[in-house]
């Protein structure tokens, strides 16, 4: 006398089965792996990594930093600067030591390069000068 | 005339209202007289067996409208 | 708006961090200040004294500085309070300062009080101080064979701490190789062999399994250390070769001193928490005198609901939430197991057959309860 209906484990495919005990055995070896030690650990590492989390968000000044920092123009300058304090970085080293003195001076102010560094700096110290009597004004 | 304390342990689960019960004594004096109030059927056995085992005394115990007002007092 | 914390326990730390968070911008432009005082500049992790007594932890690991721990808004200062003035709304510390307030959080915990039984001090191990636990654990250590006797106190914080201590006792002994050795035994105040029914219920038959012996309905009344018996009212006494016990508790000594509630313990309403006839007096945590479980996790939900409402009332005058008295306690079965009570005013606790995850869980939760405390879970 044949059963009207066969139990779902015998007539699955052997491929299948094979599948299921190897996922069984995974989950026990996991299960057995798992130590006070590593649950402590993980947590641990977890609960620190939330609480950094939470400070960091509720910074303003982080987060108004990361809207700035998303900008092209802010990214074009950063990337900007990196290079020319490399340049830099590559050219001083190599350069004779200055000696010193009115006549070095005039050599040194007399090169294109360094007008144009000085004149990018006062046009930042202008910009920033403004800004900063602005926020003053503001009440910052 | 002893002080009447009422000991409100309804709808409480731990500690219970016998151990509620029982930390009330401990800060009465001999002679005072505690009114439980339980709504754990459980109280009206659990209290007067520990009363009588510890040497209290059970003064009533009944049930209105689905709570238990046990009146004690402390003899010891 | 002055808030004043009083206790810088589980309680009171996510008191003060939840309303710092909530009131943020009250706080930034002057309306609200939050100041707490608390009599130790450390936190410590009460539950993880089982394990220093067990060697499973050491005492460094159970502290944290509090004020790592608070919301930088919070103002707070080591300096206890001494007086409470509650009709002129303010406190006067243990240095002489004077702090005035418009809204009043008192979560100042509780103390053991072993002394209240003869001998019991003397004769009686326990793990509920941090000195206490580690001589627990030498002595654990040291013992070879004979009784050891566990006895409770009432009233006592955590209620499922005899449970556990008996079923670590048990692994211990195991591990130890001696179990056969050793005859643990058991004694309980009531008629059963702990509080809450459905834990009786489920841990008889593993007394019984374990081979543990017990005895209900003792009551702990003296302790002859000299002859090591442990005595109790009903007229019974056990001979001990080490007595372990989780002794009696009261409130802390400045409330006594104060009147505040007698034992310690505040009146306190057990919706609102707060104080019996001071409405801008909330109380939380072991302190009040409600017929709740004196543990961490009630404290934890009662601080929600605090907070919750202190921060509704200054923003629309009214609370919004009540305590609903819920509790949420692990329960290690040992042998790597666990299983956990929750409960509230309404429904009692449902329990769960103890399995290894559970175990996992209250061993992260170890770890997550600094992350709680700062109001984040």
């Amino acid at each position: 006398m044949t059963t009207q209906t066969e139990t779902p484990i015998a007539s699955m495919p052997t491929e299948d089965l094979q599948r299921l005990v190897e996922v069984a055995q995974l989950v026990t070896a996991a299960r057995d792996a798992m130590s006070d030690e590593i649950v402590t650990r993980v947590a641990g590492a977890m609960s620190e990594g939330l609480t950094l989390l939470d400070r960091l968000t509720r910074n303003e000044g982080l987060m108004h930093l990361l809207k700035v920092l998303d900008r092209r123009e802010t990214q074009y300058l950063l990337i900007a600067l990196s290079d020319a304090i490399h340049a830099a970085s590559q050219e001083i080293p190599a350069a004779p030591p200055v000696t010193g003195g009115l006549a070095c001076m005039m050599r040194v102010v007399r090169d294109p390069g360094t007008q144009e560094g000085i004149r990018l700096l006062s046009v930042v110290g202008k910009h920033l000068s403004h800004s900063l009597r602005e926020q003053h004004r503001r009440g910052g | 005339m002893s002080d009447s304390k009422i000991v409100d342990a309804r709808d409480t689960f731990c500690p219970g209202p016998l151990m509620e019960l029982i930390r009330h004594m401990k800060q009465s004096n001999v002679g005072d007289t505690l009114e439980l109030l339980s709504t754990d059927e459980g109280s009206s056995a659990d209290v007067p067996e520990w009363v009588n085992k510890v040497g209290h005394e059970i003064i009533s115990n009944e049930k209105i409208d689905g709570v238990w007002h046990i009146k004690i007092r402390k003899a010891k | 708006m002055r808030i004043l914390v009083v206790g810088g326990g589980t309680g009171g730390t996510i008191v003060a961090n939840n309303l710092a968070r909530r009131l943020s911008a009250e706080i930034s432009t002057r309306k609200v200040r939050i100041t707490m005082l608390s009599a130790s500049d450390k936190h410590m992790y009460q539950p993880g004294l089982l394990y220093v007594a067990f060697g499973q932890m050491t005492p460094d690991q159970l502290y944290r500085d509090q004020a790592s721990l608070l919301e930088g808004s919070v103002d707070f200062y080591v300096d206890p309070v001494k007086k409470f003035e509650l009709d002129q709304n303010k406190v006067v510390t243990d240095n002489g300062k004077i702090h005035e307030y418009d809204i009043l959080v008192i979560a100042t915990g509780s103390r053991i009080v072993p002394e209240e039984i003869p001998g019991l001090a003397e004769g009686a191990e326990t793990f509920y101080t941090e000195a206490s636990a580690v001589r627990m654990f030498k002595r654990l250590r040291e013992i070879q064979e004979g009784t050891v006797a566990v006895v409770v106190g009432v009233p006592h914080k955590c209620p499922i701490a005899p449970v556990e201590l008996v079923f670590g006792l048990h692994d211990y002994f195991k591990a130890r190789g001696i179990r056969e050795k050793i005859k643990i035994k058991y004694h309980y105040p009531i008629g059963r062999i702990h509080t809450i029914k459905e834990v009786a219920t489920w841990a008889k038959p593993e007394f019984d399994r374990m081979g543990i012996e017990y005895e209900t309905l003792f009551n702990v009344s003296e302790v002859d250390a000299a002859n090591k018996v442990v005595r109790s009212e009903e007229g019974t006494e056990t001979p001990y070769d080490m007595l372990i016990a989780i002794p009696p508790h009261r409130g802390m000594e400045v409330i006594e001193q104060n009147n505040l509630g007698e034992g310690g313990w505040i009146p306190t309403d057990r919706f609102k928490l707060t104080m019996n006839g001071h409405d801008n007096v909330y109380v939380l945590g072991d302190t009040t005198n409600l017929p709740v479980s004196k543990t961490g996790s009630a404290a934890h939900f009662e601080a929600e609901v605090v907070s919750e409402n202190i921060a509704s009332i200054i923003k629309i005058g009214i609370p919004v939430r009540d305590y609903d008295g819920k509790v949420y306690c692990f329960i290690e079965t040992g042998h790597d197991s666990a299983t956990y009570a929750m409960f509230n005013y309404q429904n009692p606790p449902d329990l769960k057959s103890p399995s290894k995850p559970m175990h996992w869980f209250k061993m992260a939760y170890n770890q997550m309860y600094w992350t709680s405390v700062r109001g984040l879970l």
